[in-house]
């Protein structure tokens, strides 16, 4: 490698460092897997960095290498914990529910951490990666499409039923722990 | 003059919701939602629920950024030029 292209593979691409770890450890799921996950996608990005076209888009470069090095070298290791089932969800049934009693939603804001990050990685696979690329990276639903490999309109309803799935599972988190009262069952 | 934007029903704004919140719609669909959201009370809780839901999403499962540790045993690797590391 030139001094150059380490160089600009500084500037470029290690800027990029904490979001491709954020992403690792919601895929991977424990810290030392998502560190070496981050590790080979870096210097795999390195290796690869004359083939890239410079001041296009190197946070999407980067996660499309972590995507793909999970998917082929991590995700059998993914440890097997309970996992939410997404074909059961209903549109905006949380709503529905709170409306009376907590219309803002306030309930969200007693749950910790760890109670959502551990939500999150009850998603299926692809239901999770979606979701921490839109709302923990904050990426747009065609650059979210061009890392997972999918036409826009499956990136919109993976999200869709990400966040429902993950909002119901919260919600009942909080009904359990006594942080709203349950809705009285309609008969 | 202005066109009002085009009257839209509560299905149909139900299902943009999330692509309006995100800031994913084009403008004139954008303002269709708006002014459907200005004239349903039922609509707009949804919106408002669900606005705050994601803005408690992203504050909260974003954890940290890679442990300075990970970032220094990267950039010595980039540093030593790493051909040790190709198999």
């Amino acid at each position: 490698m030139t001094e150059n292209t380490r160089r600009s593979f500084e500037a470029e691409a290690l800027p990029h460092l904490d979001a491709v770890y954020r992403v690792a450890l919601r895929l991977a799921g424990d810290e030392t897997q998502a560190e070496d996950l981050t590790q080979e996608t870096m210097l795999k990005g390195y290796r690869a960095w004359p083939g890239y076209r410079q001041g296009t888009n190197a946070r999407a470069w980067l996660l499309t290498i972590l995507r793909n090095t999970f998917i082929n070298e991590y995700r059998r290791d993914r440890r097997a914990g309970y996992t939410i089932d997404i074909s059961a969800i209903e549109e905006f049934t949380v709503f529905r529910d709170v409306q009376d009693a907590d219309p803002e939603g306030s309930f969200f804001s007693q749950l910790v951490d760890d109670d959502v990050t551990r939500a999150i990685d009850a998603l299926p696979d692809e239901f999770r990666e979606t979701l921490v690329l839109s709302d923990i990276e904050g990426l747009p639903y065609a650059e979210i499409a061009r890392i997972t490999d999918v036409p826009v309109g499956t990136v919109k309803s993976r999200l869709f039923r990400a966040r429902q799935a993950l909002q119901r599972e919260l919600y009942t988190y909080a009904v359990d722990m006594g942080y709203i009262a349950k809705r009285e069952a309609r008969s | 003059m202005i066109d009002e934007p085009r009257d839209v029903d509560c299905h149909t704004v139900i299902e943009r919701l999330y692509e309006f919140l995100d800031g994913e719609l084009d403008d004139d669909r954008a303002a269709q939602v708006r002014h459907h959201l200005e004239r349903c009370a039922k609509c707009l809780g949804l919106s408002n629920f669900e606005a705050s839901y994601i803005a408690f999403l992203e504050a909260r499962a974003r954890g940290q950024g890679a442990p300075p540790d990970l970032k220094r045993r990267i950039l010595n690797q980039l540093l030593l030029g790493d051909d040790s590391a190709n198999e």
